[in-house]
């Protein structure tokens, strides 16, 4: 029972993971933004970044 | 003629023999026939010998304890396991461990063609009990029966407390027998010697819900406390089998690893280096690289940056535009490196590079978006962009192994604690209770 389970699942886990890999997933996090305007390819500071402004690491140890 | 052929009306209905106790005159009913040798008066308690047309007496015992009742009532009929029986005889029994008393119960089930077998139970735990066919052999470490190999679980001197109803044997209150139990889940084989004569028997582990369905009895039964000798693991049987699963998955990912490498295009699309100045920086610091096609269907894109910074840092904005369609992935890196040296010795944090991989990009006519933010103690430094289109992303593989390997880690430390439990309740506990057990004593 717990066999036929695992099999299961783990065909499934296989699967996900092939898929994952054809569609190109990714683990890294990123904003993605719908109809940004033509108008920031020749006026870039049209658009501003929801990054801007991050608090920055400023020192080593 | 008719010699030999059964009666027409078929073979005789079980009938219940009236009788009455020479003790206390209560009535008693005798259900096993013939096999039953002693038979036990509800009233008076008088052990009496059944072979005996006068039912002589044999013992007469006092009752400690009220609460000593049958869960199965004596006379009640079931079909346990394809086959009638009924409830015709009941006794306490009793083992003492360490100054620990434990009690089990025992039911005496009687079938006029079939014979007898018996029922134990056991805070719960319930075993379906017939004597041996054959004679097993054993020793102090195990048992053979039929071919199965027995481990020994434990021997101890167990002690007839209270009896009811018919017993196949001359029962006795207060009878000592060495009882030497061997486990091969879900059976038990155990060995009774009283006297010169020892009795073999064989068990298997019946469900208590499975008693009550046989027997029609009213409620649940009793909920299973702990885990017991020959109790089924409900993991075990799979451990082996889920570990050979998974080492089939492992190799298979990395099949699949291996062919997703190398099938991804792995395909440049920009490279270029910048150099930030602050001077120039004043005004808007943002600009867009050169446009680039992604070819080919949805897949990743990788963003690497790379800066030549020594103890600075340089913050980089960045958003993936989609020419066409106005579609934008949005997202910042940061690019640091610090090194130095102290009273434990060199240090270092971060690195030159930077990596990113946006997830699902489809095929088109994209550019970059960049704005770089730069340590403002740094007054000039150059950083590269690169931009790969379809590359493997490992951790992904990562995670399908965690994945597959955590079902089967739980399953085997389940496993793991339900034979610890078994086991520690035997002859032969676990070595860490054993020496928890020994390090107690000497201490005391």
């Amino acid at each position: 029972m717990f066999r036929k389970l695992y099999l299961l699942y783990g065909a499934l886990v296989l699967s996900t993971a092939a898929f994952g890999q054809y569609r190109g997933w990714s683990l890294d996090t990123v904003n993605q933004l719908k109809n940004v305007p033509k108008s920031v390819r020749d006026n870039p500071g049209s658009y501003r970044s929801v990054y801007s402004g991050y608090h920055h690491y400023t020192g080593g140890k | 003629m008719s010699a030999g052929l059964p009666p027409p009306s078929g073979p005789p209905k079980p009938q219940v023999k009236g009788l009455n106790c020479p003790q206390c005159g209560a009535a008693i009913a005798l259900r096993s026939f013939g096999q039953a040798v002693t038979v036990v008066c509800g009233s008076c308690h008088c052990i009496l010998d059944a072979k005996d047309p006068n039912l002589a007496i044999l013992q007469q015992f006092e009752i400690k304890t009220s609460d000593i009742r049958p869960l199965i009532p004596l006379g009640t009929r079931g079909k346990l396991r394809g086959t009638d029986y009924e409830v015709t005889g009941f006794q306490r029994r009793s083992i003492q461990v360490d100054g620990i008393m434990y009690c089990w119960h025992e039911y005496v089930l009687f079938n006029p063609y079939k014979g007898i077998r018996y029922l134990s139970e056991y805070n719960g735990h319930w075993n379906d009990i017939s004597i041996c066919k054959t004679l097993p052999t054993a020793d102090f470490s195990g048992a053979t029966y039929l071919g199965e190999s027995y481990k020994h679980f434990q021997s101890a001197s167990a002690n007839t407390d209270f009896v009811l109803g018919e017993f196949p044997w001359q029962v006795r209150v207060g009878e000592q027998a060495a009882v030497t139990d061997y486990v091969h889940p879900p059976r038990v084989l155990s060995s009774e010697k009283l006297d010169k004569e020892v009795t073999w028997s064989i068990g298997e582990y019946m469900y208590g819900r499975e008693i009550w369905d046989s027997f029609k009895l009213p409620g649940d039964p009793p909920a299973p406390m702990g885990v017991y000798e020959n109790q089924p693991s409900p993991v075990s049987l799979n451990v082996t089998g889920m570990w050979v699963a998974f080492a089939a998955f492992a190799v298979f990912l990395l099949v699949l690893m291996a062919v997703f490498d190398m099938r991804a295009k792995k395909e440049p699309v920009l490279e270029e280096t910048y150099q930030y100045n602050r001077a120039d920086a004043r005004g808007e610091p943002s600009f867009v690289s050169d446009e680039f096609a992604l070819g080919g269907g949805t897949s990743n894109v990788q963003v690497k940056t790379s800066a030549p910074v020594d103890n600075h840092w340089i913050y980089l904005n960045y958003a993936l535009i989609n020419q066409d369609t106005g579609q934008a992935w949005d997202f910042g890196r940061e690019v640091s490196y610090y090194h130095g040296y102290d009273s434990d010795g060199s240090w270092s944090e971060g690195k030159r590079t930077d990596s990113v991989v946006i997830p699902s990009v489809p095929p088109g006519h994209y550019y970059l978006r960049i704005e770089p933010e730069v340590d403002p103690t740094l007054p000039a430094t150059p950083y590269s962009v690169s931009v790969v289109r379809d590359v493997p992303v490992f951790g992904i593989y990562g995670i399908a192994f965690l994945a597959l390997l955590v079902p089967v880690v739980i399953i085997s430390f389940r496993a793991y604690t339900f034979e610890r439990s078994r086991w520690s309740e035997s002859d032969h506990p676990p070595m860490e209770l054993s020496s928890m057990s020994s390090g107690s004593g000497d201490g005391e």
